[in-house]
């Protein structure tokens, strides 16, 4: 029993390590655990959770992309001006993620695959290149939204009811998977992890119960978590449950052999480094959208957020091991960081450093396990 | 030779556990200066993790058991300390830098310095030569890159190395699995001179003919354990030697019966591979040959000879171009990439296990699974049936004897053996009609090259058409229907298993005989 508590404290770390700053910042201010603040912290959360989630995938080919927070600017910057000149925000939105997700995943993809050139290279080349169309476009200075519609993607809520409705939808997939689950192993004859098990449903109810306390009242669930609830729940199912998935673990794993076993390498990292692309042009519009405009700058260094994320949530940088759980929860502490330490006051500055200390922390425990 | 009977190295009670697994249950041994112990034993026997525990790598207290250096109870916390005590370990995979010289090597992190602390490059490179010359090395300078020398003359660095180190102990873990024939007879003559300076040598090889030329005494571990006394070679038979290792006699390795021959499945025609870094040569001229269903066909030449090449051709992953047809079923087939290889019904089993066939992060599962996905998944999003996939691998894994606690077992805490199995479960769950394994039993013990051998025999007796490349002789004699013998990038004889001796294919294979004569 004590071995298996110790093996569920170190295969979690990162998870208790979110419950145990939570709570002590719920103790230190008592504004932090309000529905409001926590819906807010959720809100912020969402825009490096999302290009998180493709950065995952990037990392677990053993790729990396430092691209992403230029393509939040340009996107930001792109999907404002498509507005300015005329079209509607539902046309502007999908527009701007092909002509600035899709090209630019493209062509950071097609160097990648086609001629092996090192990604961190291909990328950071596009890091400026993008910063630099986004300051051209906008001329360097920033450009407003005029569609009022828009403004709802990034700011919006779903009213407590219909939410309530959906939890209790996904509460119910949750199960049947889990029973699933259970079902698969017992048709094999494998035994279950049910210590593993009992955990994940422990924390699972625990999530469930919160985002019924932040969400389930007042404005009600901001549209960006909901988008951004969709795209993980997608992720963390292609990864763990389908071919496509495999191949990712398989490429990051060791390349030759997945060449070797039929894997096409071209195929995937293409689709992974345009999907990581999309996703940032996604948080980009996002973001533009909740700010009410766009700002040239915008996204600056979220590649380092972005990438911490999944570091701390235990993605190994020479790929082929990493969870999208682990990045949201990599997220997750660097929001709740954030908002926690701008609420007990503490200076900018001095937020920089604590970050930066956490995310070496989160590396050298990760270090520390593996070498187990 | 007054030292000679003098124990230098004594192991008592070694116990060794990893997570689930007792890797050395009371291994006790003695070695003395101035002999060779040959240590043998099947892979997953325990030498690797033995020679750890001796080297530090694996460091006190994480085993039990003493270990004494001239009669002294050593306790190594590193590395370090190890070589302090005149230990030394050449393992399988060389640690040299490459791009460095031969005498930056040797002295790594010991260099001469002068007085400004920078390197004295004249002593650096005169003591190095100093030691070649103790050696008798004449083939290299220290001045040589370690890169553009052979793998044989590496391992001849890396004891220079050692005895730089003054090594009293020395250990080589394997030390010919790269080596040519000459490189071996090199190797061979520096332990004997080694031996004759006192030093312990203890010899880890599979090469049974090997530890006859060269060992004093031989040692056999089995499951973790010494089996046995420390034997001296005259007192012993290979045969003897064997049943210690895998404990039990095995007379017929290779299976007995007939094949019927099928079908023609595959034929190449006039293939030519240009070679992938030198313009203008090619790796492969001309090759031309048929695989039948139900047979065996066995391709075998010397190193270099452009066997991996053509197999890699038809598999689709060369990696210099390729001309000339390939007929599968009599008609023409464009294989571009492996995925179109597995697509028309061919595997290959790579004869590099480790850089080209695991992933070693990844389960059993995982790895047996990944060149199939499309058995185990459905639909257009390819949704894997994890119930399926453990029916599946958990029947192959039964099937193959894979010894492992679980299909969720990482690959990487498996014995050689034990993965090759699992690659061999990968390949099968493709239901490939073309198999072709390139060295399929390299670095594996007798037991499990047994089993690999009656699985081709079963799996030709299904119509399977299988094509074997290897090295070692006595397996294609003993497996192979037809024998295809290449040299220089040629195939320069077919033989069939009647007209098969080891004479006759070392001939063609030098160059020696020609077809015709």
């Amino acid at each position: 029993m004590q071995n298996n508590l110790l093996h569920f404290v170190k295969t979690n770390a990162t998870l208790i390590a979110l419950v145990v700053l939570t709570s002590a910042l719920a103790l230190a201010d008592p504004t932090f655990s309000t529905a409001r603040n926590l819906s807010n912290v959720a809100r912020q959360v969402t825009i490096v959770g999302i290009v998180g989630v493709g950065m995952t995938m990037v990392i677990l080919i053993a790729g990396i992309d430092l691209s992403v927070g230029s393509v939040v600017g340009v996107a930001a910057v792109v999907v404002t001006l498509l507005m300015q000149s005329g079209l509607a925000a539902w046309i502007a939105v999908p527009v701007t993620l092909v002509l600035v997700g899709g090209v630019i995943g493209l062509w950071n993809g097609f160097w990648i695959a086609h001629y092996r050139i090192p990604p961190f290279i291909i990328t950071l080349g596009m890091l400026t290149i993008a910063r630099g169309v986004a300051l051209t476009l906008s001329g360097g200075s920033s450009v407003p939204v005029v569609d009022p519609s828009f403004a709802g993607l990034g700011g919006g809520y779903i009213a407590p009811l219909p939410t309530l409705v959906m939890l209790a939808i996904s509460a119910v997939l949750y199960v049947t998977m889990l029973v699933r689950g259970l079902g698969d192993r017992a048709t094999s004859g494998g035994r279950g992890h049910v210590d593993g098990l009992a955990a994940g449903v422990i924390v699972a109810a625990l999530g469930f119960a919160l985002a019924v306390y932040v969400f389930g009242r007042g404005d009600g669930l901001p549209v960006p978590v909901a988008i951004f609830v969709v795209i993980a729940g997608i992720a963390i199912f292609v990864l763990g449950h389908t071919r496509f998935g495999r191949r990712l673990y398989a490429l990051g794993g060791n390349e030759e052999a997945a060449r070797l076993s039929g894997i096409n390498i071209y195929q995937t990292k293409m689709i992974v480094y345009v999907t990581v692309s999309l996703l940032a042009a996604l948080s980009g519009i996002l973001l533009a959208s909740r700010l009410n405009g766009a700002s040239p700058n915008l996204g600056t260094m979220f590649e380092l957020d972005a990438i911490a994320a999944v570091v701390i949530g235990g993605t190994s940088l020479a790929g082929g091991s990493g969870t999208i759980g682990g990045t949201i929860i990599g997220a997750l502490i660097i929001g709740v960081l954030n908002n926690g330490m701008s609420l007990l006051g503490v200076s900018s500055f001095y937020q920089l450093i604590i970050k930066g200390l956490i995310i070496s922390l989160a590396v050298w425990f990760d270090v520390l396990q593996k070498r187990k | 030779m007054g030292h000679a009977s003098e124990v230098v190295l004594r192991m008592e009670h070694i116990v060794k556990e990893f997570p689930g697994v007792r890797a050395l249950d009371d291994v006790n041994f003695e070695a003395r200066a101035g002999e060779v112990l040959a240590l043998m034993g099947e892979n997953g026997a325990g030498k690797s993790t033995l020679m750890k525990v001796l080297g530090g790598v694996w460091p006190y207290p994480t085993y039990q058991g003493d270990i004494f250096i001239t009669g002294e109870i050593r306790r190594f916390y590193n590395t370090r300390e190890a070589e302090l005590s005149g230990v030394a370990i050449i393992y399988q995979e060389l640690n040299l830098i490459p791009e460095l010289s031969v005498a930056e090597n040797i002295f790594l992190d010991r260099q001469p310095t002068n007085r400004l602390g920078a390197i004295d490059w004249r002593r650096l490179n005169a003591d190095t030569q100093a030691l070649l010359d103790e050696l008798g090395i004449r083939d290299f300078t220290p001045t040589d890159q370690v890169r553009s020398i052979t793998v044989g003359k590496q391992q001849m660095v890396e004891i220079a190395k050692a005895l730089s180190k003054r090594a009293r102990i020395l250990v080589l873990d394997e030390p010919t699995s790269a080596l040519t024939d000459r490189e071996v007879a090199d190797l061979f003559r520096i332990i004997r001179k080694l031996k004759q300076d006192g030093v312990c040598l203890c010899y880890i090889s599979h090469k049974m003919e090997e530890i006859k030329a060269i060992a004093d005494r031989v040692v056999v571990l089995r499951d973790g354990r010494t089996i046995g006394e420390v034997t001296p070679i005259a007192d012993i038979s290979l045969e003897r030697i064997i049943a210690r290792m895998v404990g039990r006699d095995i007379r017929d390795m290779f299976p007995a019966g007939t094949r019927q021959r099928g079908d023609k499945i595959l034929e190449v025609r006039n293939l030519w591979v240009d070679h992938p870094d030198r313009p203008g040569e090619k790796s492969v001229s001309n090759a031309s040959f048929c695989a039948y269903r139900g047979e065996i066909l066995g391709i075998c030449g010397l190193m270099g000879a452009g066997r991996t090449e053509l197999v890699s051709a038809i598999f689709g992953a060369s990696p210099g171009a390729v001309h000339g047809d390939v007929l599968i079923e009599g008609s023409k087939v464009d294989i571009r990439s492996p995925t179109d290889a597995i697509e028309h019904g061919i595997a290959l089993l790579t004869e590099d296990r480790k850089a080209l066939g695991l992933f070693p992060g990844q389960s059993i599962a995982f790895n047996t699974t990944i060149a199939s996905l499309q058995t185990i998944s459905a639909g257009l999003l390819g949704i894997v049936d994890a119930g399926r996939e453990c029916m599946l691998v958990e029947n192959y894994v039964a099937q193959l004897g894979v010894k492992a606690p679980g299909i969720d077992t990482s690959v990487e805490t498996l014995s050689g053996g034990n993965q090759q199995k699992v690659i061999l479960g990968k390949w099968l769950n493709a239901s490939p009609t073309i198999f072709i394994l390139d060295e399929p039993t390299r670095g594996i013990d007798i037991g499990a090259k047994v089993e690999i051998y009656k699985l081709l025999d079963r799996l030709a007796g299904e119509g399977v058409a299988i094509i074997m490349v290897s090295s070692e002789l006595p397996e294609v004699l003993g497996m192979s229907d037809r024998i295809l013998v290449m040299r220089e990038g040629a195939i320069v004889a077919e033989v069939s298993r009647e007209e098969a001796t080891r004479e006759a294919i070392m001939e063609y294979a030098t160059g020696a005989r020609r077809t015709g004569e």
